[in-house]
Formats: structure tokens, sequence, C-alpha cells
């Protein structure tokens, strides 16, 4: 059975001020795959989903999205950015930040109406922070604030993700809540895409796996990539996983 | 009131409006310093529009004008690229260079130029309604009004279709970016606005005022709210009340209006940032202080918890026992008092029923640190606040 990929990478190649991040990329996602990409501080993982998504210009290379440019297939992904990335002082409510979610199917000038703050209650709702929408977002706890990103991204209706590491900073229940909702994602047939740092957890959570080092060491199923020689060559020590299947 | 009077306040009014706006954006991206980089470096853009238009209010000087604000952020930018420097010292480096440009040229054509460096920093404000606009022959009012309530109109047109667009480039713009709303069009764009509405209200306020009209009723407006669209409304709430009040503020000293409204931005910041309800420095201390209390309410319901023994919640004992100064178990005491946690018998202390209830669900929320179970213990109790 031939798989339908959902992005294509060919050749990417990305620079801060002319200096490479990001060597000469080539990468295939399968559409349905919950895939971790994996790799060490400063590796280029934000930014490969940075240049995907178009938010970075890459100095050469390719980008496409179900074989059609990023920009034509925006409606089709969702992001949830690092965390660090936003300012959490912003005067602004929990329910808000989600309704941001549904601008892009807005497009300019429109304005959010009932129909898309009900689609921003139900995301709440589905990951368990209903009750604090109308918290200011600075007076909510570091995993909260994570699971409002992630209801901001479901509130996109996507069928492709992109998440920089959602599980940064929350504790065991949440970790276990948000990824509940990612394998329902890839049930419903989403593609979902994590940045994840927790080597310990990746066989238990996800089914696909992307080395990543500046270059990309190797893309594939867990069950067949992810063993010692992967993770030596991207982490550069000598690397024992001292995982069991 | 004359009219002359009415018009410098409606003047100042309009300026003050124009510049909340943008002021309100400017000051949630962290921005504040550019606002005074464009208002300094706008000079020599409005010195050459002035030797192409001999009209220091025609549109085309402004645009002209507003262009070199653009420029000062796109090289300010440029420069904090090469990564040899951070932001604040690029800013410091090209204001004053075009500020420098500009202030050569007016004193090399003084003759031509009806300019002077003290009317660029503090502008002219009394003057302004001097210089009328007519309409085939027909007075319409000072000039400066019309320029200002037209940059108005535009701003808050813009500002109505693109609330959305601001608001989430602002806040993330890695989102809108991938949203397909492009932040540097945004972020243009609002940089456009702000060099338009300084060179449009810097001939009549100046520089100065101009700096202090964008940032200090946004940043007072900030300390107030946590709605943005209230802090827009209270940052121009506080524009016009200190325009106006810094007018007659000025009358009666008989100063210069430009620099009695900056006092009045800088006095009223001063009682927002002391008297601000949540995030004042006065609720700030007060805050910590009930917490410390609060802390030590904790500590002491626990100590009760623990020990059956009646030597244990003698009065005295806890007073060495948990080693507080005498104020402080004092006001614990009182407070658990007041609060019908504990009773006091025969100077022997003993939880009450609630007191007991209280403790459990704090030690549960201590270890578990569930949030849920705070939520309704929030209204009545400092310590779990924020
Ligand atoms: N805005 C920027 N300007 C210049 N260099 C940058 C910028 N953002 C990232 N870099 C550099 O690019 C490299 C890759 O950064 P990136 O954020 O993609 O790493 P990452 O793999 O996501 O790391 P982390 O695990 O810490 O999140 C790093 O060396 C970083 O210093
Ligand atoms: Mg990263």
């Amino acid at each position: 059975m031939k798989q339908k990929i959902a992005v294509k990478v060919d050749d990417l190649t990305v620079a801060y001020n002319y200096k490479p991040v990001l060597w000469d990329i080539d990468l295939e996602i399968p559409e349905g795959v919950l895939m971790a990409i994996v790799g060490p501080n400063g590796a280029g993982k934000s930014t490969l989903i940075k240049a995907i998504l178009g938010i970075l210009k890459p100095i050469a290379g390719s980008v496409s999205i179900y074989e059609k440019p990023y920009e034509k297939q925006r409606s089709l992904v969702a992001y949830v950015p690092q965390k660090g990335s936003v300012d959490w002082d912003f005067p602004t409510t929990a329910l808000d930040v989600v309704m941001m979610g549904t601008y892009g199917s807005l497009g300019w000038i429109k304005r959010p109406g009932q129909k898309e703050k009900k689609a921003a209650l139900e995301a709440l709702e589905k990951v368990g922070m209903l009750p604090f929408k109308s918290r200011q977002i600075s007076q909510l706890s570091g995993g909260q604030q994570q699971r409002i990103f992630l209801a901001r991204a479901l509130v996109q209706d996507a069928s492709i993700y992109f998440m920089d590491e959602p599980f940064q900073g929350v504790d065991a229940t949440t970790e276990i809540a948000i990824i509940n909702i990612l394998k329902e994602l890839r049930k419903a047939g989403k593609t979902v895409i994590v940045v994840h740092h927790d080597l310990q957890t990746v066989p238990e959570y996800f089914d696909w796996v992307t080395f990543l080092n500046v270059k990309k060491i190797a893309t594939g199923p867990v069950k067949d990539i992810f063993n010692d020689d992967n993770l030596t060559k991207t982490y550069g020590i000598n690397y024992k996983v001292s995982i069991q299947e | 009131m004359s009219n002359a009077q009415i018009e410098i306040q409606l003047i100042a009014s309009l300026v003050a409006i124009a510049c909340a706006i943008p002021g309100t954006f400017l000051v949630l991206r962290k921005m504040a310093m550019i606002s005074d980089a464009i208002s300094h470096s706008i000079l020599p853009g409005i010195v050459v529009g002035f030797f192409i238009t001999q009209d220091l209010n025609s549109p085309l000087l402004i645009l002209l004008a507003a262009l070199t604000g653009v420029i000062t952020v796109v090289l300010v930018e440029r420069i904090q690229k090469t990564g040899l420097v951070k932001e604040d010292t690029a800013i410091g480096l090209v204001f004053p260079a075009l500020f420098s440009i500009g202030v050569i040229m007016i004193a090399k054509n003084a003759n031509d130029v009806h300019l002077d460096v003290d009317a660029v920093l503090l502008g002219e404000l009394a003057f302004a309604p001097f210089d009328r606009l007519f309409i085939s022959g027909t007075d319409v009012g000072p000039k400066s009004l019309w320029i200002i309530g037209s940059i108005l109109v535009i701003t808050v047109g813009l500002l109505i279709a693109f609330f959305k667009e601001l608001k989430v480039s602002t806040f993330d713009a890695g989102l809108a970016a991938s949203l397909g709303f492009s932040p540097a069009l945004i972020h243009y764009g609002l940089m456009t606005v702000s060099s338009v509405t300084t060179v449009g209200a810097f001939d009549a306020v100046g520089a100065i005022l101009v700096v202090a009209l964008m940032i200090a009723p946004a940043a007072s407006a900030y300390l107030l709210t946590t709605d943005l669209k209230k802090m827009l409304g209270l940052a121009i709430v506080f524009g016009v009340l200190s325009a106006i009040s810094g007018y007659w503020f000025a009358h009666w000293l008989d100063a210069s209006i430009a620099g009695s409204i900056t006092t009045m931005l800088g006095v009223l910041f001063l009682l927002v940032y002391l008297f601000a309800p949540s995030k004042g420095l006065i609720a700030v201390m007060y805050r910590e202080k009930q917490q410390r209390i609060e802390v030590s309410l904790l500590t002491f319901l626990l100590h009760l918890k623990n020990h059956n023994e009646e030597t244990e919640r003698h009065v005295n004992h806890l007073n060495e026992h948990i080693n507080w100064q005498k104020v402080r178990s004092k006001t614990v005491l009182d407070l658990a008092l007041k609060n019908n946690m504990i009773v006091i018998d025969n100077k022997i202390v003993s939880l009450t029923e609630k007191g007991d209830e209280f403790t459990s669900q704090a030690i549960d929320y201590i270890i578990t640190n569930e949030d849920a179970q705070i939520e309704d213990m929030k209204d009545d109790f400092f310590l779990f606040r924020g």
C-alpha cells in the first residue's frame, strides 16, 4: 500500500545571518503518523518547523504540503510554537488566545463571531481548561499555558499539526492528557509532528521519528530506526538507551 | 474660554488620541524606544520635504518625513541583524545621526527654513490656532486641527479594520505568519502609522511630547487592565486627560503647554504605578505582606492539626514554639479567629471543623498542586492567588 506524503521537504537549507543552521534537509512525512523530531539544543528543530510553515525564508530548497506549496495549504496546518516564544503578560484571556486559532480561516479584516467562540470553548473543554477561560494568561501555570496552546491548535481543525515541545515544563498528568489528545488526532487520520526532548518516551508515544542535528541523520518508523547508532550520531556522545521492546 | 483656547485643547486631545493608539501597540511590542528614534530622525525628512514643498503643512511633506521614520526603523533592524550590537544600541546609533543631520540642515539654511530646533523639540501649540486653513476663502479652523484630525481618522479606520491582525501578530508573530498574516507587513504598517502621526503632531506639540503621548498613557493603561481593548480605551482617556489638564496647568503657570502636558503624563504614570489595584507598587507590597501572614496562618493551623496534646496548643507555648514575634502571632491568631478557624478555650487553642477542613484542603493543594481544588478557596484566601 502506498501511503500519501503529507509533508515533503527538499534540499532545505536555512540560515540566520548567512550562517546555515540547517543543511540540505530532505524529509518525507507520511500521512497519519505521530512523529517525533529529536536532536540536541540548537540542532535546528524549531527552525525546521518555522521554515516548513513559511515563518522563515530558506536560502535554498522547497517545502510542500500535500504536493502544493505551504501558502496554498495554510488551512490544512496548525502550529503550536515553543511556549517561551510569546509574551505571557500580554493583556488577553485564555479564551481569546484560543480564538486566535480561528483567525486563519477568517482571513484578513473579518472578525470572529459566535461560531468561532463556540469552537474555542469546545477546544478549551477538550484540554480541560474551560474553568480558566476568562483567566488572564499570565495567571496560568506553565502546564495550563501549554494546554491553551494545544487548544488553539485544535480549534484550527487542521490535517497536519506541528508542535514545538508541547511537553516542556508540564507535569506527568498533563503530559498524559496531551499525548492522549495527540493519539486521538492520529486515530482521526491526522498527521502530528512533535519536537520532543524526552528520549525515554519516544517509543511509547510515537510511531515515527526524525533525528536532526543541523543535518538530517535519519527518519522512519520508530521500531526500525530508534536505536543507539542513530542516537549516537545525533547527540555526538556514545548513547545507550535503556529501552526494551 | 476663548475660541483659541478651545482649539488648542481640541488639537492637544486629538494628538493624544492619535498617539495613544499606535503607542499601545509599541508598548506591548516593547518598542517604546523606537518612537523616540522616529520622533527625532524625521527631522531631516521634514527639512528636505520643506525644500520641496515650501509648506510645513503639506501632506507630501508629512509623507516624506514619515518615510524617514520608516527608514530609521529599517536601519535599526539592519544594524541589529548583523548581531554586533543589541537593539537599544542600534537605536542609539541611528537616531542621533539622523537628528544631527537635520539640525545641521536647519542651521545651514536658517534663512529659508522657518524652523528652529526648540520648536522641533517642544512644538508651538500656543500658536497653532493662528495658522488657519482657508477653503475657497472661508476660514475652516486651524491647519493643525485638520492635519491631526485626518491622521486620527485614518488611524482609527486602520485600527478597526486590522485589530485582530495587530493583536495576533503582536502576541505571537510565529502564529500570525503561519496563518498567513504577514507580521512584517503589519510591523511596517504600524511603523508607518507611528511615523505619520509623529510628523503630523510634531509641528504642534514637538518631538518630546509626541514620544510622551505615545508611551506614557499606554504604559499607565497596561498596569490597570488585562484586556487589550480596555487598554486602548484607557490609554486614550489618559492621553486626553493629560492634554487638557496640562493645558490648564500651563495656563495657570504661564508655562510651555507641551512641557506641562508632559509633566501631567509623568504624574499620571506615577500615580498609576503606585496605586494600580493589582500591579501597582502599593498593591504588590500589601499582597506580599498578606501572603506572609497567611503562610504563618497555615503553619499555625498545621501545627494545631498535628498536635493533640494540650501543652502543644497552649497560647504561650505557641508563641515560643512557632517562634514568631509577639505582633505576628497576635495578627495570626486574630485572623484565624475572625475566620472561625480556631476556638480558644482557657488559653488552649483548638481547630474548629471549618479550620480542620481548610487545613486538609490546603495540604492537599500543596502536595498535589492541583489547581481545580484551589479554585473555590481563592476568593477568601490570598495565598493562592496569582
Ligand atoms: N533568531 C535567530 N537569530 C540567530 N540565530 C538563531 C535564531 N534562532 C535560532 N538561532 C540559532 O539557530 C540554531 C538552531 O536553533 P533552533 O531554535 O532551531 O534550535 P532547536 O533545535 O529548536 O533548539 P532547542 O532544543 O533549544 O529548542 C541555534 O544555533 C540558534 O542559536
Ligand atoms: Mg526549539
